[in-house]
């Protein structure tokens, strides 16, 4: 043992030498940073040379896209409204970008922190589907009806995600308490509930809700069948998701219930004020998860006869016209569900830097 | 009325098979600090935890200010709101603030509005002097200030009874000071106190009476000073070497 303090390292610095530490330290280090850095240009390159350099942007421009060419984009201009508000009316494709944007408002304001308080999220999202729904159908002051039915594209998937997240979620919570609950009976019976949901593919759920419900229900219960389908797939979501917030609940120490009961506060608040903002931020990173899977599960209801953006997308290739185009297609659809996806996992790694900070 | 703020006749607790409370008979007068103690396991603090309800028992009667505590939850309610706890673990929401975790039980056990509650809560970190860390979230406090800030929390919704459930067990020793002269402005301040502890110099200092508890019964009761430097059971004598180092 010395007492001695040992002298730092000599610093290192600066871009050469953080270069060296990263990826030159060792030479097998150095062998993989070449080879890669090879492969990589070589992709950048013939990628960039087929969506950028020998891509052909215009409509007026289609009689150059042949099989040797870059990416025929002209297929966007063409059909690009056709990808985004599937069947709705040409003419009223103003409404359906309107009533979009209301919905995407709507939950880009309830990620804010301010906005979460027990009155405010109710309303915030009371009022975004109202404006949605009124701007969609229409039927009122000059606007022409247009039915759930001739809904489409990307306002229809964003409808259906946020749809089954803004019900699913209560539901979940609903679910996950009442499994714990000390009641035998409710709590046997919502586990055996929630295990069944789990056991049956979404796409059983939908069909039975888009087709068997119906011949049940008395024509006033029915509702319409994009209504029903949204439900189907809120109860499915809520089935995992409860399954989550139950082990979050589960994660948090018996103590904190002990010691909100000993300060007398009542049952609802324990759970409000104290369990599930602990239960939600231990399982935060399960739960974008699980609102990532919901949001590309989405496409699912194109085969119960809505098109969503997906759904719209292929019909975009059916014609013969641009049947060749579809990797063109498939790559705006990806660049669309890539924005969403990957906002949501940016803002839930977002939020997690900011609970470990501490914050609510 | 009631005459004892605390009365235990005949209280019975089983874990399954296990007899963790054997025909506990105990009564706390108004303005009493009660100090239990005893070896690990002797039912010390089960027997606190059925006073405020957070353990049920099988049989015998326990009245709190004159309350029944039991199942019926309204009943529970008033029990609680007159009746403080302060944890081994602290327990304090680790998602809210210092001064929040004082705050929210006032305003949702007592419906007190939230200035008037602000202002109670930061009467108490004061006391507890606390009050420069309200902004800060639990995990930023030592262990001291953390049970400093709980017993603040505690104090805000003014009890009139307070239970310690091993307060210091779970502090380092150059913390365990600080909680303990807090406890002890409280017990010269009359308040009424049940406190489950292994410091022999707290109990020695305020402590009215001294109960020691064994396999879940009441072993021998008295003043500090009988219990300390004249026990007469077997049990305590050999408790009190152990704690006496």
């Amino acid at each position: 043992m010395t007492t001695q303090a040992l002298a730092p390292p000599p610093s290192a610095t600066g871009p050469v030498a953080w270069l060296r530490k990263h990826f030159f330290a060792t030479w097998y280090d150095t062998l993989f940073s070449v080879v890669f850095a090879i492969l990589i240009y070589l992709a950048l390159k013939a990628f960039i040379g087929w969506a950028f350099v020998d891509a052909i942007w215009r409509v007026e421009n289609k009689d150059l896209c042949t099989h040797d060419a870059g990416a025929c984009w002209a297929v966007i201009e063409s059909r690009g409204r056709l990808i985004l508000f599937g069947l709705y009316p040409y003419d009223e494709q103003w409404r359906s970008t309107l009533a979009c944007l209301a919905v995407i408002a709507t939950i880009a304001l309830s990620c804010l922190p301010s906005f979460w308080s027990i009155r405010r999220l109710p309303i915030l999202w009371v009022v975004g589907f109202t404006t949605f729904v009124l701007l969609m159908r229409g039927g009122f002051a000059g606007l022409d009806l247009v039915t759930s039915e001739q809904w489409g594209g990307l306002s229809l998937t964003i409808f259906i995600f946020s749809g089954v997240f803004v019900i699913g979620m209560p539901l979940a919570v609903l679910f996950a308490l009442a499994r714990r609950s000390s009641l035998p009976v409710i709590a046997k019976s919502f586990g055996f509930f929630i295990d069944i949901v789990r056991s049956l593919p979404l796409l059983t759920l939908l069909f039975a809700a888009a087709v068997v419900v119906p011949l049940l229900l008395p024509d006033g219960l029915q509702g319409n069948k994009l209504m029903r389908v949204v439900i189907a797939f809120s109860i499915f979501f809520a089935a995992y998701q409860a399954e989550i917030i139950r082990a979050g609940l589960q994660s948090t120490s018996q103590g904190q219930e002990e010691a909100a009961v000993a300060l007398g506060m009542p049952y609802w608040s324990i759970v409000i004020d104290i369990l599930l903002p602990q239960a939600f931020r231990n399982t935060l990173p399960s739960t974008i998860n699980q609102a990532v899977i919901t949001f590309k599960e989405t496409s699912i209801v194109t085969i119960i006869g809505f098109f969503e953006v997906m759904a719209s997308g292929n019909a975009a290739i059916g014609t013969g016209e641009w049947g060749n185009q579809y990797v063109e297609v498939y790559v705006f659809l990806a660049l669309i569900y890539f924005v969403f996806v990957f906002g949501l996992s940016r803002y839930g790694a977002w939020l997690e830097t900011r609970m470990r900070l501490g914050h609510a | 009325m009631h005459d004892a703020a605390i009365s235990i006749h005949g209280l019975e607790k089983y874990y399954g098979d296990f007899h963790a409370l054997k025909n506990i008979n105990l009564d706390v007068p108004d303005k009493q600090t009660l100090v239990i103690c005893g070896p690990s396991g002797s039912g010390k603090s089960t027997l606190i935890r059925c006073v405020n309800g957070l353990e049920s028992y099988h049989s015998g009667t326990l009245n709190v200010l004159g309350l029944p505590v039991g199942d019926d939850t309204k009943v529970m309610d008033q029990v609680r709101k007159r009746v403080g706890m302060v944890f081994q673990s602290f327990n304090l929401f680790p998602h809210l603030t210092i001064l929040e975790n004082c705050v929210l039980p006032q305003i949702r056990s007592l419906g007190r509005d939230r200035t008037a509650a602000t202002t109670e809560a930061m009467d108490q970190l004061r006391k507890m002097q606390v009050d420069i860390h309200a902004e800060k979230y639990p995990d930023q406090l030592s262990g001291g200030q953390q049970q400093r800030v709980a017993l603040a929390r505690a104090l805000a919704l003014k009890p009139e009874i307070m239970l310690f459930d091993e307060p210091t067990s779970a502090l380092d020793p150059e913390m365990i000071s600080e909680v303990l002269d807090v406890m002890q402005d409280l017990a010269r301040a009359d308040m009424t106190i049940v406190c489950v502890t292994h410091e022999m110099g707290f109990a020695k200092a305020v402590a009215d009476r001294v109960i020691l508890m064994a396999q879940g019964e009441i072993v021998e009761e008295g003043t500090p000073d009988q219990i300390f430097s004249n026990p007469q059971h077997q049990i305590t004598k050999d408790f009190m070497a152990v704690v006496n180092g």
